[in-house]
């Protein structure tokens, strides 16, 4: 890990075993992620956090807006979510292509979704919902795929763009989750990118995954988006084609489960930035690229 | 091809029970099983977050017999929030009903008590009143009032003295055996900053401050605390709350702003 200077395009996840160390040490690391739900009913760490973004931008991503519910936005947690906003004002916020809440219950996963007209209708008016809530951009997130429906008739990619053209949304291409996705779902995770409207893409989160023996086909393997472990090289490698493809976006690195110490996540953070360093060299001999937050 | 509603109906069931009727025949053949992995997640990281919530109950009761608990919890008791730190208050009361409990008649206070903890433990102090702010109110219209009290305090009444159980866990000083008879222990629990105490009050000064922080007038606290001990001191005692910065603000009896 370099000292002595900051990444300036990635930022890291705030994680609450961290949280103390960070105030303390404040990490030379571009921004920080925050996952609300874990500060909202913390005042103690929320009290830390409004110190943190005295110092650091902060981008909010959600994993209790359940967009694809089909009973609805929980607004309740939304006017939450914008009293947090307003404290903190954020310079992005984020949440997923997936459904937690049915009926009164909280699932606390991000489940799958079918990929069909219907749904990108309800998904479309609930972004609306969403934004007009927090009066901000909200982007979306492609989930990590483990099972698809029998009544899908979209792909992904069209899926998502779709909801960009209804909406105006934005989106978080996970390039991990394309990975773990495409190597769950059969697909090419480059062309995969290739179909993604590259110009609703505003940021780029990379995690570590874990590769475990299929329940589908017990001769084979299924990668599960655990972000307890280190990026692998694949994710590495299709990062540099995500920021050739995308130009220069937010990039953030999740580890979520088996918490490493603050050094070996900004080690992360690092090499992302030296990627996004070389990438922004080779890209600035062909055209103005744009600026991290 | 089924509506929404209906799909997540039946995955939300597979999720949380483990019933896979009618999900096989929505997912594509190929896939299918691998439905099981949302509900691990489901499982494994709601089960995570209640250990990490009682870890003294764990170790009073047993690891299995509290992650068991959590187990049979997270499939009758779904969260109703996204936020997982608001998660698991009637787990002690769950707790105690499983086959078992009863050889720790205490398990739930003691449970809720490290609820309590953890409660308090995250607060932060609020801006407090003082006696000069109390003194501008007309004395005689104290009683019809309420008091608002710091959110990292709690009152915990138990028919054991728990507290020193949980002493006992967070000095790691277990002895190898413990006289332990129930008494009632009226049970103050405070913190803020990742801190926080445990005191016992008399049975008077408890009821009087627990019907405040229920919401209670002034003079109907008084009462029941002197239901209880009829020399107890109204005025001693509302001076003290105040002087402990517990005090956050005054309001009338009826739905109006604050008066402090």
């Amino acid at each position: 890990m370099t000292t002595n200077s900051k990444t300036i395009n990635t930022g890291v996840g705030l994680r609450l075993p961290h949280l103390v160390e960070v105030v303390a040490t404040r990490p030379p690391v571009g921004w920080l992620e925050i996952h609300p739900e874990n500060f909202m009913a913390n005042p103690h760490a929320m009290e830390l956090l409004v110190e943190l973004s005295r110092h650091y931008p902060i981008s909010i991503h959600t994993v209790g807006i359940s967009v694809g519910s089909a009973d609805g936005i929980d607004r309740t947690h939304l006017k939450r979510l914008r009293a947090l906003v307003d404290q903190i004002q954020p310079f992005l916020i984020s949440g997923h292509l997936a459904w937690s809440t049915y009926r009164n219950e909280y699932l606390n996963d991000l489940l799958p979704l079918p990929y069909c007209p219907e749904t990108v209708r309800l998904i479309a008016s609930h972004i609306r919902e969403v934004e007009d809530a927090l009066g901000q951009h909200y982007l979306i997130e492609n989930p990590a795929s483990y099972v698809g429906f029998q009544s899908s008739t979209m792909k992904e990619p069209e899926f998502l763009s779709e909801l960009v053209d209804q909406t105006g949304c934005r989106l978080l291409c996970d390039v991990s989750n394309v990975i773990v996705s495409a190597h769950n779902m059969g697909y090419d995770a480059y062309e995969y990118m290739r179909r993604l409207p590259a110009d609703a893409v505003g940021q780029l989160h990379l995690g570590g995954f874990t590769p475990e023996p299929d329940f589908a086909d017990s001769g084979s393997d299924m990668w599960i988006d655990t972000h307890a472990a280190a990026i692998a090289e694949a994710s590495w490698d299709l990062y540099a084609f995500a920021l050739q493809r995308f130009g220069p976006k937010p990039t953030l690195i999740e580890w979520d489960s088996e918490i490493p110490d603050l050094g070996t996540l900004a080690g992360e953070a690092f090499k992302a930035d030296r990627i996004f360093q070389r990438t922004l060299s080779m890209m600035s001999r062909e055209a103005p690229c744009a600026s991290a937050p | 091809m089924p509506a929404l509603h209906d799909i997540q109906a039946l995955i939300r069931r597979s999720v949380v029970t483990g019933d896979l009727t009618g999900v096989t025949g929505l997912l594509d053949v190929r896939t299918e099983r691998r439905i099981a992995v949302h509900r691990r997640n489901y499982q494994s990281s709601l089960v995570d977050a209640l250990l990490s919530k009682f870890p003294a109950v764990a170790w009073l009761a047993g690891m299995k017999f509290v992650a068991t608990a959590a187990e049979e919890f997270i499939e009758e008791c779904p969260p109703q929030k996204p936020c997982i730190a608001e998660y698991g208050e009637t787990f002690p009361g769950f707790l105690s009903r499983r086959p078992g409990a009863g050889r720790i008649p205490y398990l739930e206070t003691f449970a809720e008590l490290e609820w309590d903890v953890g409660h308090v433990t995250i607060a932060i102090p609020e801006p407090h009143i003082t006696i000069e702010d109390i003194a501008s109110i007309k004395p005689g219209m104290l009683p019809e009032l309420r008091l608002g009290l710091q959110h990292g305090v709690k009152y915990l009444l138990s028919g054991w003295p728990i507290e020193e159980l949980m002493k006992l866990y967070v000095t790691d000083c277990a002895p190898d055996r413990l006289e332990f008879d129930p008494c009632d222990v009226f049970l103050e629990v405070r913190g803020s900053h990742g801190s926080f105490q445990i005191l016992r009050l008399q049975k008077a000064e408890f009821r009087f401050r627990e019907s405040l922080a229920k919401g209670m007038r002034i003079g109907d606290a008084v009462e029941q605390a002197m239901d209880i001990d009829p020399s107890f001191d109204g005025g001693a005692s509302f001076v003290r709350l105040i002087t402990e910065d517990l005090v956050t603000c005054v309001t009338p009896s009826s739905e109006q702003g604050d008066i402090l």
